[in-house]
């Protein structure tokens, strides 16, 4: 018995002292948050706990990856400001993959090459697929803004930090049916975002009581001409919701033309209409969308968008992505911290069974997913201009 | 009968803005043998453009015209700047110089500006339509075609009855000969990159009212459908051009209007095939235009 009770007693002192006091810490997020540049603690030293982004500055993912890397180098300046993690520092090393998978597979191997723990990486499965070739399950991979499911797999390492297309056309049916929106009319595109998200939203919401009553095609970004579906749409029975992930502006032409043509209904689209200006676009008034965050008063999101804003004077361009880009960032920290190691294979298996971490747009578990963390589905609407709460999906 | 009229109107007004576009392609092309793929980048500026003068505080009805004019200098740049240092040089090496310009003022926008949409207003009409018996017409689509005709008119009259357009009508035809019949040619490539310009800027405010938005690819689609209407109405053809403008909007309506939905997704790849047999029967396009190879 003193010999189990002076082994365990060994174990709890010496492993923190062994493993450089690494896993013994806790990481409090809001502490980090919290901190103000100008009054920094003595600069964390030793081997840093290195993160690579393969980010996409391109005009493909550049919306999502230039204010998720902004957030990112922001938020890791706080983390070293604050003492680092449990005396550790933290380095972030970006490297642009510029649009262009040969591209973002060079940049996969440089980061690898640095020696990065895990990799954060870009919004679209055309590059996050050549990434993942690259890092060949050998360093996890947390893809920042990406709502692709098939990107992960906790086998090979591969994480989302945002819900899915599965859980955000599932919340947006849900929230159809409990607003007791009976019919719906779809517009879609053939394809993973675009006509995925239609697509689950049509299932759940037939299995729901719902009725989809049809479904139009769109060219999505470029088509801003919808006058042959909306034609179609007058002459039809009026639905009570549209349901897409059309772009916010094409969003605003579609509403103006079915206005035009005096078809009244509500609008429910997905998260790219945030990413493309959101409440910002003219003619979105009334408009539902989910998302991956609520900038509430007194909420992580609206802390770093107000910190980044009060440090760097310019406002954080997407703060949504910024909370998605910290939440990975939060992940590897608690994964070190759970482990104690730097070493990408064991950083990687400890994600994968990652319960309750706490980041910037929520709470991440991954234990008992398959790379995909459940997380909830915020549903905002546009309110005089602005986003207002309207439900959120568990 | 009346969903067929009502979307030949759509089509109309669709097909408008791409017949401007279309004949801003085939204008450069009857003077240089280039199918300028930077033309959207018109566009682009134009949309950037707007969106500053719109944060400044200007309206439409005075930033329509500026766009007009900031086309117009945009197009003067890019031949100053590009295209004259390649004249004279085979088709494929100014082929890839426009893609070059046109992939260096995306990098630009990307780099110095943003990757993220910039939203700005539209006109408040933009959306208002009024009924004629069961046809519902949109204001903006009759202004399309109202703007576009007169444009049309405009740029036949220049073309026909001008010194100007007889040294450009000549140029497209022979432009060697021309050049030994005293027609200056930089006069000539630079007054067709200006009444080039003015068409895309035309085109511009039409696409940039209803889109309200400027991003680092804004040009990209009205540059891909101006070239597949100047492709459609015959290479070098001005009054091809116009044709294929409206053909290739008036096909758009139809197959979005009249393609099951399971299939809708189609469309696109349905219009290029259409182009493919076009081109099977008659590879010079709608309206053939006879070339003197230079040798």
């Amino acid at each position: 018995m003193k010999q189990v009770l002076r082994t365990t007693l060994f174990g709890v002192i010496a492993a923190p002292l062994m493993y450089g006091s690494a896993f013994a810490g806790s990481f409090d997020i809001d502490a980090v948050l919290a901190t103000d540049l100008n009054a920094c603690k003595p600069a964390p030293s030793g081997s840093a706990l290195k993160i690579g982004y393969a980010a996409d500055f391109s005009d493909l993912g550049g919306f999502a990856d230039k204010p998720a890397s902004e957030a990112a180098l922001y938020f890791v300046d706080l983390v070293n400001c604050a003492g680092g993690v449990d005396g550790v520092p933290v380095e972030l090393v970006i490297k642009n993959i510029e649009g262009d998978p040969e591209v973002t597979q060079r940049a996969g191997k440089e980061l690898m090459s640095a020696g990065v723990s895990a990799i954060l990486g870009p919004p679209f499965p055309d590059f996050g697929e050549p990434l993942l070739q690259v890092t060949a399950g050998k360093v996890p991979t947390l893809f920042v803004a990406s709502t692709e499911p098939t990107l992960a797999a906790a086998e090979a390492m591969s994480f989302l930090v945002a819900f899915d297309d599965t859980a955000q056309a599932t919340a947006a049916a849900k929230f159809s049916l409990d607003k007791g929106w009976k019919t719906a009319v779809t517009f879609s595109s053939p394809g993973p975002y675009f006509g995925y998200n239609p697509q689950i939203f049509t299932k759940v919401f037939e299995a729901g009581g719902g009725k989809v009553i049809a479904d139009y095609n769109f060219v999505p970004i470029e088509g801003m001409d919808f006058s042959a579906q909306v034609n179609s749409m007058a002459a039809a029975e009026t639905p009570d919701v549209v349901y897409s992930a059309m772009l916010s502006f094409q969003s605003a032409v579609l509403k103006g033309q079915l206005d035009g043509a005096g078809v009244e209904t509500n609008y429910l689209v997905t998260d790219a209409f945030e990413a493309t200006g959101g409440y910002f676009t003219e003619g979105v008034e009334g408009f539902y969308h989910t998302t991956h965050s609520f900038p509430a008063e007194g909420s992580r999101v609206k802390q770093l968008a107000d910190g980044y804003a009060a440090a760097k004077g310019a406002e954080l361009e997407n703060a949504s992505f910024g909370g998605l880009a910290v939440d990975a960032i939060a992940v590897v920290i608690a994964a070190y911290q759970e482990t104690g190691s730097m070493e990408p294979g064991t950083l990687g298996k400890a994600i994968a069974g990652l319960d309750g971490v706490a980041g910037a747009t929520g709470s991440l578990s991954y234990s008992g997913t398959n790379g995909i963390p459940g997380k909830p589905v915020y549903v905002h609407q546009v309110v005089g201009g602005a986003p207002t709460l309207a439900a959120t999906v568990e | 009968m009346t969903e067929l009229i009502q979307q030949i109107i759509d089509g109309l007004g669709r097909g408008g803005i791409y017949a401007l576009l279309a004949l801003g392609i085939a204008v450069i092309f009857g003077v240089m043998h280039l199918i300028n793929f930077a033309h959207g980048e018109l566009i682009t500026v134009s949309a950037y453009s707007s969106y500053w003068l719109f944060s400044i505080g200007l309206d439409w009805w005075l930033i329509a015209p500026i766009i007009v004019v900031v086309a117009l200098v945009t197009a003067v740049i890019i031949e100053f700047v590009a295209f004259r240092w390649v004249r004279g040089a085979p088709d494929f090496t100014m082929l890839m110089t426009s893609f070059g310009v046109h992939f260096l003022v995306q990098a630009l926008f990307v780099m110095y500006v943003s990757a993220n949409f910039r939203q700005f207003p539209r006109p408040e009409w933009i959306f208002a339509t009024f009924r004629v018996g069961q046809l519902n017409l949109e204001i903006y689509d009759l202004t399309v075609i109202v703007i576009t005709l007169l444009t049309l008119l405009a740029t036949y009259l220049l073309l026909q009855r001008t010194m100007f357009g007889i040294s450009l009508r000549a140029a497209a035809e022979d432009f060697d000969t021309a050049r030994l019949m005293g027609i200056r040619s930089n006069r000539v490539i630079r007054s067709a990159f200006v009444l080039s310009g003015v068409l895309a800027g035309i085109a511009a405010v039409f696409w940039l009212m209803r889109s309200g938005q400027a991003g680092p690819t804004a040009g990209l689609s009205p540059m891909l459908k101006g070239v597949l209407a100047a492709l459609i109405g015959g290479l070098g053809s001005l009054s091809g051009a116009v044709l294929g403008g409206f053909v290739l909007g008036l096909v758009e309506v139809l197959l979005i209007s009249r393609l099951p939905s399971s299939i809708a997704g189609l469309t696109d790849g349905i219009v290029f095939l259409l182009i493919a047999l076009l081109f099977v029967f008659r590879p010079q396009g709608l309206i053939s235009v006879k070339h003197v190879e230079r040798v």
